[in-house]
């Protein structure tokens, strides 16, 4: 390890893949930015890491806490170290990614369509019927150009192997893409030159790609589709990532009360009257979309939009019912998907997972709880879950009570170490685990994923939780040219 | 434009002229206040920027201290000069994409300046002209960096239709209530110091003297505040440059919408150009002020219905 004082106080962990270290010394891929960085004093980079902060707060990069009625304004925590991966690795990533959304927007038209991954026996029946988030409304819905997933963010791993594992698929609304764009712009102005002397692929044509992929969705002859996003509202905590998007495409942000259904058309109500939307970027749940189908309580989506979606007079991304395919019970058949459907072994594994409907996995699980995460299969954000290493008894035997009583409900998976990787906390570096989102986008010309990413970060010491839910940060992440 | 966001940025223009005009008012208030320490109390003006019963104004309502703290930096009463500025802030975060971030920052700035303790604290216990006019100041940055930044598309058209709007309601208002007073004032020589205190809650003294020189007289005060084209405090030149403003928005309304608040807006632009109240007895004047107040009113409830949606 280096002799410099920033990197000499790095303590390795045994048994986790580090991003910067190996036991042979600094990877590659790291060793200019290192280099870089080795001769700062330490006042340079706390002044870095304070500007970095000063940046996302003065440029309003915040989400609003509300408390008592008022907003309070926070950052969602950064750290300046990059994470960088190589070209090879970015390769493998993106072919992985690719091959997986393929068989799961297959899977999609199919199991709303013709059901044959059902009636070959591939996946039980009665797991997709009782799963909530099947949505019997998309049963022979077309949608257009039968894609469902247009924006997904697939959350990967890295065990002490090395090896990339899917962790997630998030193909509903996923969230997180703002991050990866400025967090880039933050970077650039606290590394200066390091980018473009790491030849580091750039991550900024994502809102083109997407907004290119949205026009194309329109149904209208007409030169100009009308594109809009659809936010719940400024009391959502994603909201500044809607406002980004939004200005970055130059469309129109709108919310549910903007929207209005006529004759199954959709009109959002301007000064000027009503004007036709063609398609619709929402960022609003199925369960809150129309509220005529849906939860009559919704005040977020617009009364009449199914209908008015499965005629095709608007189309609506993601489409609606994606929340089968990422559910934590369905994901375990992905890899079969892959085989099913395409003929193709998977790029990237699963992380291993039990099925807790499943009596023999049940047991295997109970008796082996301390190596185990439990988690829902209808929660995320880090909500919901069990970690067994760090249980107290009490804790593991409520989790095995509600197991009993709702198997389905729950899956188990062995506690994957994450990688870890330096980051810059209290003047020195330390390590923290990470996980990766890359964002890929699906077409009608193919899927695109921008090369990056939002690494996420968990910021407490030990910690494997990296939603930000739970204390987790992120990190600028570089994929080298 | 999203008539959401129309609505969204014509009220975020009100709320910060509003600020504005009663910081303005309160600060000439205060002044008097310490001029004329003859049974001096804050009842009618909590009466207008609070929400307190009778018997909750008269526990503060001699205590500028008190007052004060109440009708600016109170976050129970919804119609304090913090719960303006939150209210802005509010509306702006809902339309970032329609504002500039210069205009963001700014009012952004105000709102963590107006809830900070110190500043709190030293109108409290030190000198709350600093305070308040410290809190002006914001406000007239604001305006100022609207003006420069902002492309003159119809988010400005709407910020600036909603501050002659409100300034030209705060005028009509004001005017109303300190005429009232002087009516009710059995003392004559307090005519002078009245109008003195009228003209400056409507930031309207400076040129009042530059105008009239050091002659304080009702004719011409009614003659600047109601009439003057070039003073920005007139109730005349609030409505003619809401006019000008309603214009802009001709290519981008439905004509029979377009049409509609033409007539609303040019009816009262005549109804004041073209009146002679001079000379009138204090019972017309209050009329005719109340009528221009009403037919404010019909134009906002107009803009409401027909260009922001709401029925």
């Amino acid at each position: 390890m280096s002799q410099n004082s920033l990197l000499q106080s790095y303590q390795e962990q045994p048994h986790v893949w580090d991003e910067m270290f190996s036991t042979a010394g600094i990877r590659s891929s790291y060793k200019n930015f290192v280099s870089a960085i080795a001769d700062l004093p330490e006042a340079e980079m706390t002044h870095k890491d304070e500007m970095a902060k000063k940046l996302f707060m003065s440029q309003g990069i915040t989400f609003t806490v509300y408390n008592s009625g008022e907003g309070i304004e926070k950052i969602f925590p950064f750290d300046i170290i990059p994470r960088i991966i190589t070209g090879n690795e970015w390769a493998l990533i993106e072919a992985g990614i690719k091959q997986r959304l393929k068989a799961l927007n297959v899977f999609l038209k199919d199991i709303y369509h013709n059901q044959y991954i059902l009636n070959d026996g591939i996946i039980p029946p009665q797991l997709i019927y009782s799963c909530p988030n099947f949505l019997r409304e998309m049963i022979n819905v077309n949608v257009p150009f039968d894609i469902y997933t247009h924006i997904s963010g697939v959350d990967l791993i890295r065990d002490d192997d090395g090896k990339f594992y899917v962790l997630e698929d998030n193909l509903r609304t996923p969230s997180g893409v703002s991050y990866m764009l400025e967090n880039r712009s933050i970077t650039y102005r606290i590394f200066p030159d390091l980018l473009p002397k790491n030849n580091v692929r750039s991550v900024k044509e994502y809102p083109d790609l997407l907004y290119r992929n949205l026009l194309a969705l329109g149904n209208r002859q007409i030169s100009n589709p009308r594109v809009i996003l659809l936010s719940p509202g400024i009391y959502n905590s994603a909201y500044f990532e809607h406002t980004t998007l939004a200005r970055l495409m130059g469309i129109e942000l709108v919310e549910g009360r903007d929207l209005i259904v006529d004759n199954n058309y959709v009109y959002m109500k301007t000064t000027k009257g009503l004007q036709q939307v063609d398609v619709i970027y929402r960022r609003v749940d199925d369960e809150f979309i129309d509220p005529l189908v849906f939860r009559p309580d919704s005040i977020l989506g617009v009364s009449g939009i199914y209908w008015a979606y499965r005629k095709g007079n608007v189309a609506i991304v993601n489409a609606m019912g994606n929340g089968v395919a990422d559910d934590k019970a369905i994901y375990t058949y992905v890899p079969d998907m892959i085989r099913y459907y395409l003929n193709e072994e998977p790029i990237l594994q699963n992380v291993p997972t039990y099925q807790l409907a499943d009596e023999d996995s049940k047991k295997y699980v109970f008796e082996n709880m301390n190596k185990m995460v439990i988690k829902r299969t209808n929660e995320s954000g880090g909500y919901g879950m069990l970690m067994g290493n760090s249980a107290s008894d009490e804790e593991i035997q409520n989790f095995k009570n509600a197991i009993n009583a709702e198997p389905r409900n729950f899956i188990a998976q062995p506690i994957i170490s994450l990688s870890s990787t330096p980051c810059y906390i209290n003047g020195i570096l330390q390590p923290r685990r990470v996980d990766l989102r890359p964002f890929a986008l699906y077409g009608p010309e193919g899927i695109s994923i921008v090369p990056g990413g939002l690494t996420r970060v968990a910021l407490k010491e030990g910690s494997m939780i990296v939603n930000s839910s739970q204390g987790g940060g992120s990190k600028d992440t570089w994929v080298l040219a | 434009m999203l008539s959401r966001v129309a609505d969204t940025i014509y009220w975020l223009g009100r709320y910060m002229e509003r600020t504005n005009g009663m910081l303005q008012v309160i600060l000439t208030q205060y002044i008097s206040s310490q001029d004329d320490a003859d049974d001096f109390q804050w009842r009618s003006l909590i009466k207008i920027y609070g929400e307190l019963t009778d018997d909750e104004i008269k526990s503060i309502e001699t205590s500028s201290s008190k007052a004060l703290a109440y009708m600016i930096f109170s976050r129970t009463n919804s119609a304090s000069a913090y719960n303006n500025v939150m209210f802005s802030r509010e509306n702006a975060r809902g339309i970032q994409d329609h504002i500039t971030k210069e205009v963001w920052q700014c009012l952004n700035d105000y709102y963590h300046y107006i809830r900070d303790d110190n500043l709190r604290k030293e109108a409290s216990i030190a000198d709350p002209v600093s305070s308040i006019d410290f809190l002006i100041r914001n406000g007239l940055l604001f305006t100022g960096t609207v003006d420069n930044t902002m492309t003159r598309g119809e988010g400005f058209t709407f910020i600036n239709i909603g501050k002659f709007i409100e300034r030209a309601i705060h005028s009509t208002d004001i005017t109303r209530i300190k005429m009232n007073e002087l009516r009710n004032d059995p003392h004559e020589g307090h005519a002078a110091m009245k109008l003195r205190y009228l003209l400056y809650s409507l930031f309207g003294f400076e040129v009042y003297l530059k105008t009239y020189k050091g002659n304080f007289t009702t004719k011409n005060t009614l003659d600047l505040i109601l009439y003057n084209p070039d003073f920005p405090h007139s109730i005349l030149y609030s409505i003619e440059r809401l006019y000008k403003y309603f214009g802009r928005l001709r290519e981008e309304s439905l004509h029979e919408n377009y049409e509609r608040l033409e007539f609303l807006i040019g009816k009262v632009m005549n109804n004041i150009k073209y009146s002679n109240l001079h000379e009138s007895d204090i019972k017309t004047l209050d009329a005719f002020l109340f009528q221009i107040r009403l037919d404010l009113f019909e134009i906002s409830a107009a803009f409401s219905k027909h260009y922001f949606g709401n029925s």
